[in-house]
This record gives structure tokens, sequence and C-alpha cells, in this order.
């Protein structure tokens, strides 16, 4: 390009035009974040829904390898980072979602693992006991512990959180229908048991991230492609 | 009465660069080379005046032992831009009449 090239005004405007274009269309995500979390979540989720269906455990807490997967991530983050020679406004803020939805699943999983057990230490206080019993007397009654009913159908809904500003920022379209896909799957968890609320936060993992991250991974690639 | 159209805009490589710099945050010299297709010699003495017209920020730092330059576009650089636009807006109204 020169720059002593005289132009006139339609030119001026239509340089304008193309630069932005550019510089909109100038990077997209490798994908491997939305990959590994889409196929970690999706995992961890089946994997429960057929112990708990079938009644087995496969010797380790499935749970583990979603909490393993912040070290890829981070490693990930830190690489695309070094790699991006464009920063976009929009970026810092759709980080600091995603990092505040990280820490909102972590709060609720805390928040599963502690007020059980916290509740029955009270309710042992305060001297009486929940008890499960049977409306036809078939069985006798059994002392339970504390739980939190379906909760999985709360991170279902907090999956669709970044998952739908992200789409909506970004305009793509796969996050944006991911999002409200995942929803309509959250609604549907309300009215179901807790089993099949984890084959449905499976697919909404899967609606989520790992369909949007194998269409932004064909686009990185085919990026990448051009630019050699 | 017409505005006149900034001179320091009205270049192709610097109204290039200041297009680019104006969706993003900031973007390195190398990007901004790739896009506008211009000599690296070219695009320095660009980016130099539009750093000295205020218009852009220019930050020098290594990132891997490798020489790293950032733009960024300034308060002063979005404002004139926005100027530039309507003028040229001003401009291509008449054409149409």
């Amino acid at each position: 390009m020169a720059d002593d090239k005289k132009m006139t005004e339609q030119e001026s405007l239509d340089l304008i035009t193309n630069m932005i274009q550019k510089a909109k269309g100038s990077y997209h995500e490798t994908g491997i974040g939305s990959l590994l979390w889409g196929t970690v979540v999706t995992i961890a989720s089946v994997v429960t829904y057929f112990q708990r269906t079938y009644d087995f455990y496969i010797g380790f807490d499935i749970w583990l390898l979603v909490l393993g997967a912040i070290i890829p991530q981070i490693i990930i983050s830190i690489q695309e980072k070094k790699s991006n020679k464009v920063k976009k406004y929009e970026d810092d803020a759709l980080n600091a979602i995603w990092l505040v939805f990280g820490i909102t699943i972590f709060g609720l999983n805390a928040y599963q693992m502690i007020v059980p057990d916290v509740t029955d230490k009270f309710i042992q206080l305060e001297g009486w006991q929940l008890t499960k019993h049977y409306l036809d007397n078939t069985k006798h009654d059994e002392p339970i512990n504390t739980f939190t009913p379906s909760i999985y159908s709360l991170f279902i809904l907090i999956y669709a959180l970044p998952t739908l500003v992200t789409g909506m920022v970004k305009k793509f379209k796969p996050m944006l229908y991911g999002a409200l896909i995942t929803y309509g799957l959250f609604i549907w968890s309300c009215f179901t048991i807790t089993e099949y609320d984890f084959l449905l936060g499976g697919a909404a993992a899967l609606i989520c991230w790992f369909i949007p991250g194998v269409i932004l991974r064909r686009k990185y690639l085919a990026q990448q492609q051009a630019n050699v | 009465m017409f505005k006149e159209l900034d001179p320091i805009l009205h270049s192709q490589l610097r109204l290039a660069v200041v297009s680019l710099l104006i969706g993003v945050k900031e973007a390195e010299f190398t990007f901004i080379r790739e896009k506008t297709n211009a000599t690296a010699g070219n695009l320095s003495v660009q980016v130099q005046k539009l750093k000295e017209a205020g218009y852009i920020e220019v930050t020098k730092q290594f990132k891997d032992n490798y020489p790293q330059t950032t733009c960024k576009i300034t308060p002063k650089g979005i404002e004139a831009f926005e100027a530039y636009v309507q003028a040229l807006q001003q401009y291509l109204q008449v054409g149409k009449e």
C-alpha cells in the first residue's frame, strides 16, 4: 500500500470499510479450550449417569478429570495470548466472564460438598434426624444424610451463562444457539431425576462447548492454511 | 461550509492504520503490516507520523527475546477519525445531490 496515492472521498470510505472488516475477521480462536471443556464435562457427566443408573464405581471420582483440565487450560491461555497479534475490546470482558464462571462452578461444587455435612451436624445438635419413610409401609424407616437435591440442574443453568454472553458478544451463532438449547435442557432437568440431569448436563457441555469448539477449530485451521 | 479533510488521515496508509486500530484495543506492528500489505519501512514512517500527531500510542517491548511494537489508537485519534468520517460523509452527500 503506497502512502502518496491521492484518494477520492469514496475511495477513502471504501478503504475504511475494508480495513474495519479485515480487523473484524482478523483472528479466530483456536477452539482448543472449548474442545477441552466440552470433552471433559461431557465425559464426566455421562460416566456419572452410568455409575448412578447401573450402580457401579470406576474407582476414582471422574470429576477430578474436570479439575485436572485447569492445568492444560492455563497453558492454552498463555500460548493463545502469546500468539495473538491483536487484542480486541471485548477480550478482557469475556475472559473475566469465563473466570467468574469457573469460580462459580468451583463455589457450587464446594457448596455441594460442604453444606450437607454441615447441615447434618446442625441437625444432630438439635437432636433430630432426617428419615426416609415409605408411605406404603413395605420397608422400615431409614435414617438418611442431608443432600442437595438435583443440584446438577443449577450447573446446567450456569453452563449456559458465559456461553450465551460469548455467543452474543462475538456474534457466534453455535454458542448462542447452544446456550439457548441449554436453557431448555435446564428446564427439562427440573422435571427429571438426578441421574438424567447428568445426561442432560453432558448434552449441554456437548452443545455449548464441544460442537462450537469443533467449528472454531475448523475456522482456525482454515485461516492458518490461508495464511501459509 | 465544508470541513477540510484532516491531512494526517487523508493518506492511504495512515488511514488504513487508523481504520484497523479503531476496531481493536491494540495491534502488533506485524499485524498492521500484514493487513495493509505495506513495507516495514514505509509503515514505520507513517506510524511515526500518526504517533507525532497524537493519534496513536506506540509501545515497544521485548517478547520472547524478540522486539515487539504494539499500536493503540488514542482518544485524540478516535476524535480525529470521527471528524474525518463526518467530513467524508458531507462531501459524498453533496456529490449525490
